[in-house]
């Protein structure tokens, strides 16, 4: 382990949110503005668990600090944050409502009024999370907390106060430095989530768990409907050898569209 | 009757292709709410001016022109009060700007600073009185959302390529926006990095050309180079077998032990198929399979597949794959 | 008491007591370790002593170093009655076995004194030679455990030397002092009284005698500090090793995971048991377990004697330090270790090291296919495996270390229910239009079939296995079994999350399956993964989940037995089959017979032919332990290997009864650039059925 002895010890949020696997196949609800969650299995976000290793990361080259783990949402959450915390996290803090909004804005502000008094150096958030997909939140909450903000960082360092970040461009990236407190919201590419050991499950469940109302905006963007898109046609075998390959290039172009 | 305003990013001085597709998308929203007008903000550093036509062509009304040498850099926090500020001064019904690496940054800034609703990465619009409906793809593309919003304006973000760029010409009016401060901390780009001249990574890339052991050596790796090179901006995978028997380096795996992928063309050259790898590149958009086996399982998987011996098929492969991108 | 027997009382008492005080000792080491009861089934243990240790039955799996062992083993046992008799005389020399035997058996006793100390020479002189001029890759060791090798025999030759000569001088002096059952050394007498008088042989006698008696109160001493230990533990720890039958001898230590402990698993000698502890005093480094270790055979820096020598190597310089001993000041040969420095001088440095990392890497630990082949080859039932588990286990629960590849595997049977990412939904999609129902259907129509086919992770998502699983159902169905598959409703039973140290999930998965299969009260199961076959049958008991679980291969044979099973009557292919043996099937469960005689009762015209390396002697196919989930990058793929020797064998066909092992072998066919087709036995069973 590189051990920067001496880098200053920061105070570190990470907010998570619980999204379905990535794999699952999905069934859309009867309501048919929501997915159908029965038999489906949750989990702390991809990109939400990149950022709780970034952050966890940063504080033990820091060699000290403080890691708090937020998710808004019902009781549900508190598996992710209790998996956030033996992973390392210190403390968790559940914003409690019944239902995430589609609504990153109105959940934005519910966050934004909670982290403002926090005294918190950095702020991470997940790229994007993998259900809603709009990468939304965690930016917003910079503009609504005035906080420099970077979105999308593929790799972070901080020290003396300042952060470094770079951020993946279509074709280029770009590195930029800011001033702390900030908030970042993370690529993959940072960090490789480390996998709790027992260890970690068996603290975790000692750690505080903190439980209290969010104070959600208006919500002005909701589901209407959830379709699941046409099914995959069945493969084909365009042919045998050489003879085959216009065809094939005729449908990457028509159909495939991607020539 | 709505103006609809958009954010028409630019790179380099030039106007990127995704902003042409928000001018489009905005021009559908403005005339299918009554024939408003389109404004598009054209912000760069001295010289991006000469590029507001090429936005009337597409259907604005009017070129809002910020000019500026700190515009050099991708000046985020500034942009986005400039937007604001405009879209307050304008009372437009909708902001649009593309969902790159740009828009994903300014769209949630922008919502944030007018306290407007905001749809991310949107791929179909429409507007019924106060109520816009917009579609947006969730759930890795799993699952087609149609969403809602109340309130205006609303922040859009197009999906690159959902809308096509669309000509419709008319003469622009150009003015000179002030470009607003940024106002408290900010980030500061430091370096821009080009991407590097040699392939993608293989979790970026859009295309992935892999290679198994039906390819019988390791020199003729050589063919999915060639193939990969015919594509453009290409990547290059492999099995397990042959990162294991060294014929590539084992960063270049993909599948279960390596890495998993999900491009949207990948080409399996002389790859059976064993699950190990599948686990890897399954959710791939399209999945292309060349193997001398007809019963090689990657032909379940696969979109297109074609049975043939790797060393005709792919060299075939990478001359059609020439031509047709010349003809583009 | 005369002078002579004074002196030899006094020499006797420190030689036995300073003995006495060095087994204290090293009982004293062995309590630092985890108490477990090894006293149960008191019968199989004696019986175990009796076939493992005094009949030496593992010892001969070698047919060179056996009998040279076993010689040197039973005279040892004859000698050490001499012994016995010799070390009396000394305190009265009247005494003699004479006074208590009837002649006739007194004869026999005095004749095998003489003739087995001959026949130990022959066997010691050739294990100098082997040692000194053959060198057998297995038995290279560093130059101190060289050192102690020749030391030993050397005392054992010189024992042997001294006896006779004692009883060939005593007999020139005397002609008389035995009968003529001494056809070693009355030859002998007779040379030497051709040479000197009665008084001179005499005294010489008494040189030898002496010479004798303190060789073996020195050899008695020596064995405290040196590998050669196991002349004293060997047989006790055959009483105290493993004496679970097929099945069960494999099964992996229950952990309690609500334990309020610092640590799970084991990173130094007090987290073992003091069984794994004995382990280390009986090794004597023959290095059987690490010549048949897969993982060593093709270039892995596993090797399964270090990992035993190495933990004595710890307990050795911990040992001392924590029970504040002051008797290991000879630096015993015990504290060598293989490719480990110890080279601890200070009591900082000593608690700084651990087993694991100083002395046992993670690279090792990973190397393990857990075939057990090296426990079975152990002459004295060492158990290798368990200490490598109980080191995963820690890396895993309690410091989360584990070569990367295995974090999706991890996060997918989590998720997922399977080692890959694939949806449980498709589980069942094999079965489409096979006419197959799943248990779920079945109830809804208040039936019950009688049998579960559990149709495995392999089974269900892999291309290759799914044909095997098809395969199986079609023998099922021909035969008109009624049987249900669970479907979607299947899970991992989290077999290889436990083989690869994550005990949490795989409790987690276990109670999940067991859940499902009590739900709906299923007994009786039949699968074709041995996998599946012995962590169901053999160690979901553990966590209350009791069914009888039947191998495909045991399964298709009961059914052809009894002949069920509509088979074609045409000949068929006349097909060389080498047949590969799994290791959760042959090792872990004594299965060999079934899937070759599945393969000859259904296609008779089969001539089934045997690889260098085959039944319990098997090589791995390299996939066990969680190994299928990891990169295989150094030295030669263990797939490839085995492959290579199942095509020595000129077969047609190679046949597993293994959905890894078939994954292993179809790379390793392709991989050697061989074309010869990979079968299951249910592929070579079904297509035999009658259409």
């Amino acid at each position: 382990m590189n051990f920067h002895v001496g880098a200053p010890a920061v105070k570190i949020a990470v907010c998570i949110k619980r999204t379905p696997d990535s794999e699952s196949r999905f069934r859309i609800a009867a309501s048919g503005a929501a997915i159908d969650e029965a038999g489906l299995k949750f989990d702390m976000d991809d990109f939400a668990g990149y950022a709780v290793e970034a952050a966890l990361q940063l504080n033990e080259k820091a060699g000290g600090g403080e890691t708090v783990v937020y998710a808004l949402g019902p009781d549900s959450v508190q598996e992710s944050l209790r998996k956030a915390m033996s992973m390392g996290a210190d403390r968790a803090v559940q914003l409690k409502t019944d239902t995430v909004p589609a609504d990153g804005i109105a959940v934005a502000k519910a966050l934004a009024a909670e982290l403002k008094s926090g005294g918190f150096d950095l702020i991470l958030f997940g790229k994007h999370a993998f259900d809603s997909s709009a990468g939304v939140v965690g930016t917003a909450v910079a503009e609504l907390l005035g906080l420099p903000g970077v979105t999308a960082a593929s790799q972070l360092s901080v020290a003396g106060g300042k952060g470094a970040a770079r951020r993946e461009l279509e074709g280029a990236a770009e590195l930029v430095e800011f001033p702390l407190p900030a908030i970042v919201t993370i690529d993959e590419g940072v960090a490789r989530p480390r996998y709790p050991s027992l260890k970690g499950i068996m603290a975790a469940k000692k750690k505080p768990l903190e439980s209290k109302p969010a104070q959600l905006g208006p919500v002005r963007v909701t589901v209407q409907r959830a379709e699941l898109p046409p099914e995959r046609p069945a493969g084909r075998i365009l042919g045998e050898g050489a003879a085959a390959v216009p065809e094939l290039v005729r449908l990457l172009q028509t159909e495939a569209k991607v020539l | 009757m709505a103006n609809v305003l958009v954010f028409a990013e630019t790179r380099g001085g030039d106007v990127r292709k995704v902003a042409l597709e928000a001018v489009t998308a905005a021009r559908a929203l403005a005339d299918a709410t009554g024939g408003g007008e389109v404004h598009a903000i054209l912000a760069g550093p001295a010289g991006v001016a000469s590029r507001a036509q090429q936005l009337g062509q597409y259907g604005a009304d009017l070129v809002l022109v910020a000019e500026s040498p700190a515009l050099a850099q991708f000046a985020r926090e500034s942009l986005a009060a400039t937007v604001a500020d405009r879209t307050k001064a304008g009372a437009y019904r909708a902001v649009v700007l593309g969902f790159s690496a740009q828009g994903r940054d300014l769209g949630p800034r922008v919502a944030a600073r007018l306290d407007a609703p905001i749809a991310s990465d949107v791929t179909e619009i429409s507007a019924a009185g106060d109520r816009m409906t917009v579609k947006h793809p969730g759930y890795a593309n799993k699952v087609m959302l149609t969403l809602s919003i109340t309130g205006s304006p609303v922040v859009l973000s197009v999906r690159p390529s959902a809308f096509t760029a669309k000509e419709s010409p008319r003469n622009a009016r150009v003015e000179t926006l002030q470009l607003s401060p940024a106002g408290g901390a900010t980030v500061t780009v430091t370096q821009v990095v080009e991407g590097a001249k040699g392939r993608p990574d293989l979790g970026e890339a859009s295309i992935i050309v892999s290679g198994g052991r039906g390819l019988k050596a390791a020199e003729n790796f050589k063919l999915i180079e060639d193939l990969a090179d015919a594509f453009g901006n290409a990547a290059v995978g492999a099995t397990r077998a042959v990162t294991d028997d060294g014929w590539r380096p084992h960063s270049d795996q993909i599948g279960q032990t390596g890495r998993q992928v999900s491009p949207q063309l990948y080409v399996a050259v002389g790859i059976s198929g064993a699950i190990q790898h599948l686990a890897g590149m399954r959710t791939s958009k399209t999945i292309v399979a060349i193997n001398k086996d007809k019963e090689a399982p990657i032909f379940k998987v696969a979109d297109y597949g074609i049975v043939g011996d790797v060393l005709e098929v792919v060299p075939a492969l990478t001359a059609a794959v020439k031509d047709a991108r010349k003809g583009h | 008491m005369s002078a002579a027997s004074g002196v030899f009382l006094l020499v006797l008492t420190v030689g036995a007591g300073f003995f006495a005080l060095n087994v204290q000792r090293l009982v004293r080491y062995l309590r630092l370790g985890v108490p477990e009861n090894r006293t149960d089934h008191p019968l199989q243990r004696t019986k175990n002593v009796l076939v493992i240790g005094i009949a030496q039955k593992k010892i001969f799996r070698d047919p060179v170093a056996g009998p040279m062992h076993a010689l040197i083993f039973w005279g040892f046992m004859v000698l050490t009655a001499g012994t016995v008799e010799i070390l009396v005389q000394g305190l009265f020399p009247s005494f003699s076995y004479r006074l208590l035997l009837p002649d006739v058996l007194y004869q026999g006793y005095s004749a095998s004194q003489d003739v087995f100390a001959l026949l130990v020479i022959g066997a010691v002189a050739f294990a100098l030679y082997r040692r000194l001029f053959l060198h057998p890759a297995r038995l290279e060791g560093d130059d101190l455990e060289h050192k102690d090798a020749i030391i030993i025999l050397s005392m054992i030759m010189g024992l042997m030397v001294t006896l006779i000569l004692a009883t060939a001088y005593l007999l020139a002096a005397d002609p008389a002092a035995f009968g003529p059952e001494k056809i070693v050394s009355r030859p002998l007498a007779g040379f030497f009284a051709s040479r000197m008088t009665a008084e001179s042989a005499l005294a010489a006698y008494r040189v030898f005698w002496w010479a004798h008696v303190l060789l073996i109160l020195t050899f008695l001493n020596y064995l405290p500090y040196s590998k050669h230990l196991h002349v004293a533990s060997s047989l006790i720890n055959v009483y105290f090793s493993n004496t679970s039958g097929p099945g069960q001898k494999g099964v992996m230590r229950y952990m309690d995971l609500e334990a309020d402990v610092e640590k799970f698993g084991a990173d130094d000698v007090e987290d073992l048991t003091w069984k794994n502890l004995l382990d280390g005093y009986s090794c004597t480094e023959c290095g059987r377990c690490t010549a048949a270790c897969p993982a060593n055979i093709t270039g892995k820096p596993l090797s399964p004697r270090k990992i035993i020598v190495n933990t004595r190597q710890r307990l050795m310089e911990k040992a001392p330090v924590v029970t504040g001993d002051r008797m290991e000041f000879l630096q015993p040969a015990l504290l060598h270790g293989e490719g480990a420095a110890a080279g601890a001088t200070t009591v900082e440095e000593v608690l700084g090291h651990r087993l694991l990392d100083t002395y046992i890497t993670e690279e090792e630990l990973w190397a393990c296919t857990s075939c057990r082949a090296c426990v079975t080859e152990c002459p004295v039932s060492i158990d290798q495996l368990d200490v490598i588990n109980q080191l995963r286990r820690n890396l895993v629960l309690t410091e989360s270390r584990f070569p990367e590849e295995l974090q999706p595997v991890f996060q997918s049977l989590e998720r997922n229910g399977s080692p890959w990412a694939f949806q449980a939904a498709d589980r069942g999609a094999w079965a489409a239009g096979l006419d197959i129902p799943t248990m779920a259907e079945m109830q809804a129509r208040g039936q019950r079939p009688d049998i579960l086919f559990w149709v495995g992770c392999m089974g269900s998502f892999d291309d290759r296995a799914k044909k095997i699983t098809a395969a199986f159902a079609r023998i099922m169905q021909a035969c008109g079994i009624n049987f249900a598959i669970l479907g979607q409703e299947e899970s991992c039973h989290g077999d290889p999350a436990r083989r690869m140290g994550n005990e949490y999930l795989y409790q987690v998965l276990a109670k999940g399956v067991i859940e499902t299969l009590d739900r709906y009260e299923v007994q009786t199961i039949v699968t074709h993964c041995p996998h599946c076959f012995h962590q169901i049958g053999n160690e979901f008991p553990q966590l209350g989940g009791n069914y009888e679980v039947v191998h495909h291969s045991t399964y298709i044979e009961r059914l052809l037995q009894e002949e069920r099973v509509p088979l074609r009557t045409e000949e068929g292919r006349k097909l060389t089959v080498a047949y590969h043996d799994s290791c959760y099937l042959g090792r872990y469960n004594d299965v060999y017979d079934a899937p070759r005689e599945s393969m000859k009762r259904a296609l008779p015209v089969i001539t089934l032919v045997e690889p260098e390396r085959s039944k319990d002697r098997g090589l791995c196919c390299g996939a066990g332990g969680g190994r299928m989930f990891m990169e295989e990058r150094t030295g030669k793929r263990i797939n490839t290997e085995r492959t290579e020797e199942l095509l020595a064998t000129g077969a047609d066909a190679i046949a597993v009864a293994c959905p890894f092992c078939m994954t292993m072998m179809t790379d390793g066919v392709k991989a050697n650039g061989a074309d010869v087709p990979v079968y299951d036995i249910a592929e070579v069973v079904a297509g035999q059925l009658r259409a």
